[in-house]
């Protein structure tokens, strides 16, 4: 992983033998000119923490002043030095999410150069937070000796809908781990963890669009190291763009079910999960009620199942297109998606992804109406429920993927074979 | 008088027979060439199988990205494309050495032109499966990507890309056959337009649910499915 995103100076401060304990990456273009408050952020963190005496804190705003090294002038003998580098400012021509992954490799291979006992990356965390996410999420990776601290938002029922539908369960499903957002992507790393994801196939990275968040749960995991989660509160959010929900599964979904690939032979022998230890109180979900109109993804639905038949059929057996059928007769209000349903889907398209049985962006994009089925259902039936039913809700979902893993597994190993 | 007409019908009986008897190790010489080529054919398939079921073929074709080619194939498998696609290369090789085998002028002049004619052919195969191969994709892409906007119409749409690379590519192929001429450039011209006009017709007829929709995104994302509560995927 090349620091390619840092300038001359900068990596003359990269090398400098001395290294450090920490890096902090802020993928945030929220403060952006905020030299000066993220500085104060970064040393308010550290001040909670033993034994560092020396940290770099990456932004990647771009904007901050011409000078790319800011650093801590004052009390180095007291409170650990800090110094402030500026990664270079995503092309504006980039899709999002690809200069986000650009972010990510640039600050592990930051932290990796600079030998950092631990690093981590905060990309969505509101202003006022921002300490003590940096230290919450460092803490049990320098003092408690965790590799891997994932993060745990207090969320609205309606947030976080990838992680919920697919992203969490899969992922203790396969790996054994409760985590509730395993992508972050606010996250910490050890640098035992670092070393291991540097030392992954870098062909691996170039193949999954060198999102290397889709792979650091994983790899974590099989790899037999601590992981752990940290409360963190409620996440500052850009607003959702509805009309690229398809773009956002293929760039989100293709790493997570080549990364899949990668770790079949691990995952295949891991049975049942464990709740991963978690650090820090979960706040309060503020109640918000609200009219959640699901007419129009439920149209979408509709719409896909009369006429993605053909390419849903390349992909999904029978019996699964034939209850998609009837589900899409269904009048909206009566409109629910059954767990059992919506998982032999998502694991029978992690299936077709691996055997290319058509092209892989097609295949990621025509889950869309589906995906969009799974929100109307679980927006009708979580309406008018309570924090606790929500969270019965989502276990419940998270149980339907453990329990039909054998069926991944039997398709896994057996593609060609009659499932009915 | 009677006898001079039985000497003339002997003779052009004679010359009959003698110049069918002429074609005859012609004749033997063809059906040899067409058993040894079946012969060879034969030998020639069943290696070729051997090996590229060995190499699993089909599955490394879908790994290359060309996961239409088993759509198009006999039986959804690749190798058995090849194969019969090998064995009518290899038979119609035999059967053009049998044919210069008569030793002929007009024979071999046949089977000159058809040598000759040969490269045109694939070309206009090969124009033709790509252009099979372009239009699935592209129709199938315009399908996902219009039931993602929520068009009614996508099927229409996907239908229309369809057809227009396809109509394309068969025009391409019969320029290459040298089939047609003027004619097919002028059909290709209609018809193309044609599709173009439906197309054109279609998407107008249809846009204001389009342009709803643009207003929507511009208007506010989030909004656009009425939530009145924080969402989101991530």
């Amino acid at each position: 992983m090349p620091v390619d995103a840092a300038s001359q100076a900068e990596r003359e401060q990269i090398e400098r033998p001395d290294g450090a304990d920490l890096v902090v990456g802020i993928l945030d273009a929220e403060h952006a000119g905020e030299s000066g408050a993220i500085l104060a952020m970064a040393r308010e963190a550290l001040g909670g923490l033993t034994g560092i005496s020396r940290a770099v804190v990456l932004c990647n705003n771009g904007v901050l002043s011409p000078d790319p090294v800011v650093p801590e002038a004052q009390g180095a003998d007291v409170a650990p030095s800090v110094i402030l580098l500026n990664l270079q400012a995503p092309d504006a021509a980039e899709p999002h999410p690809r200069s986000r992954f650009q972010a990510y490799r640039s600050v592990l291979a930051t932290a990796a150069k600079l030998e950092a006992r631990a690093c981590a990356v905060i990309a969505s965390a509101p202003h006022a937070a921002m300490p003590q996410w940096i230290y919450r999420l460092v803490q049990p990776i320098l003092e408690l000796g965790f590799d891997l601290v994932a993060p745990h938002y207090t969320r609205h029922r309606m947030e976080g809908l990838l992680n919920t539908s697919i992203l969490s369960p899969l992922c203790r499903a396969l790996y054994g781990e409760h985590l509730q957002n395993p992508m972050g992507p606010d996250f910490a790393v050890s640098a035992k963890l670092l070393q291991l994801l540097l030392d992954q196939d870098p062909g691996v990275h170039r193949g999954n669009g060198g999102n290397v968040a889709a792979s650091i749960a994983s790899t974590a995991i099989c790899g037999g190291l601590q992981v752990c989660e940290s409360h963190l509160g409620a996440r500052a959010q850009p607003p959702t763009d509805w009309m690229n929900v398809s773009s956002l599964l293929a760039e989100v979904l293709g790493p997570v079910f080549l990364d899949v690939e990668r770790q079949a032979a691990s995952w295949q022998k891991i049975r049942g999960s464990r709740p991963t230890p978690g650090f820090g109180s979960p706040e309060e979900v503020t109640e918000v009620s609200g009219v959640v109109d699901v007419h129009r993804m439920i149209e979408s639905f509709q719409l896909g199942a009369q006429t993605l038949q053909e390419i849903w059929g390349i992909v999904l057996p029978p019996t699964t297109l034939l209850e998609l059928r009837r589900l899409s007769r269904l009048p909206p209000d009566h409109f629910r998606m059954p767990d059992e349903l919506w998982v032999r889907i998502v694991y029978d398209f992690a299936l077709g992804h691996r055997l290319r049985t058509i092209s892989r962006d097609h295949l990621l994009r025509s889950l869309t109406p589906l995906y969009l089925g799974w929100i109307a259902s679980y927006a009708l039936q979580v309406e008018t429920a309570g924090p606790a039913e929500i969270e019965a809700r989502i276990e419940q979902l998270s149980k339907a993927f453990e329990t039909s893993k054998p069926y991944l597994v039997s398709r896994w190993r057996w593609p060609d074979r009659f499932n009915p | 008088m009677w006898d001079q007409v039985a000497q003339d019908l002997s003779h052009s009986m004679t010359g009959m027979l003698s110049r069918l008897a002429g074609l005859l190790p012609g004749l033997v010489g063809l059906v040899l060439a067409l058993l040894l080529s079946a012969l060879v054919t034969w030998a020639a398939v069943a290696i070729l199988r051997r090996s590229l079921t060995a190499v699993h073929f089909d599955r490394r074709v879908a790994q290359w990205g060309f996961p239409a080619l088993a759509e198009l194939s006999p039986a959804r498998s690749p190798t058995l494309l090849v194969v019969r696609v090998m064995a009518c290369l290899l038979m119609l090789l035999g059967f053009l050495i049998g044919i210069s085998a008569f030793d002929v002028t007009l024979t071999s002049e046949l089977a000159f032109r058809v040598f000759a004619y040969l490269p045109n052919v694939l070309a206009a195969a090969f124009v033709l499966a790509a252009g099979n191969l372009i239009a699935r994709f592209l129709a199938r892409s315009v399908l996902i990507g219009a039931v993602n906007m929520n068009l009614q119409y996508a099927r229409l749409l996907s239908a229309g890309v369809k057809w227009l690379v396809t109509v394309l590519s068969v025009a391409m192929a019969l320029e290459h056959l040298e089939i047609g001429g003027g004619i097919i450039r002028l059909a290709f011209g209609i018809l193309f337009g044609g599709i173009v006009l439906a197309l054109a017709l279609a998407v107008g007829l249809g846009s204001k649910e389009l342009v709803s929709r643009s207003l929507d995104r511009e208007a506010g994302k989030a909004a656009s499915q009425n939530f009145q509560e924080p969402v989101g995927h991530l």
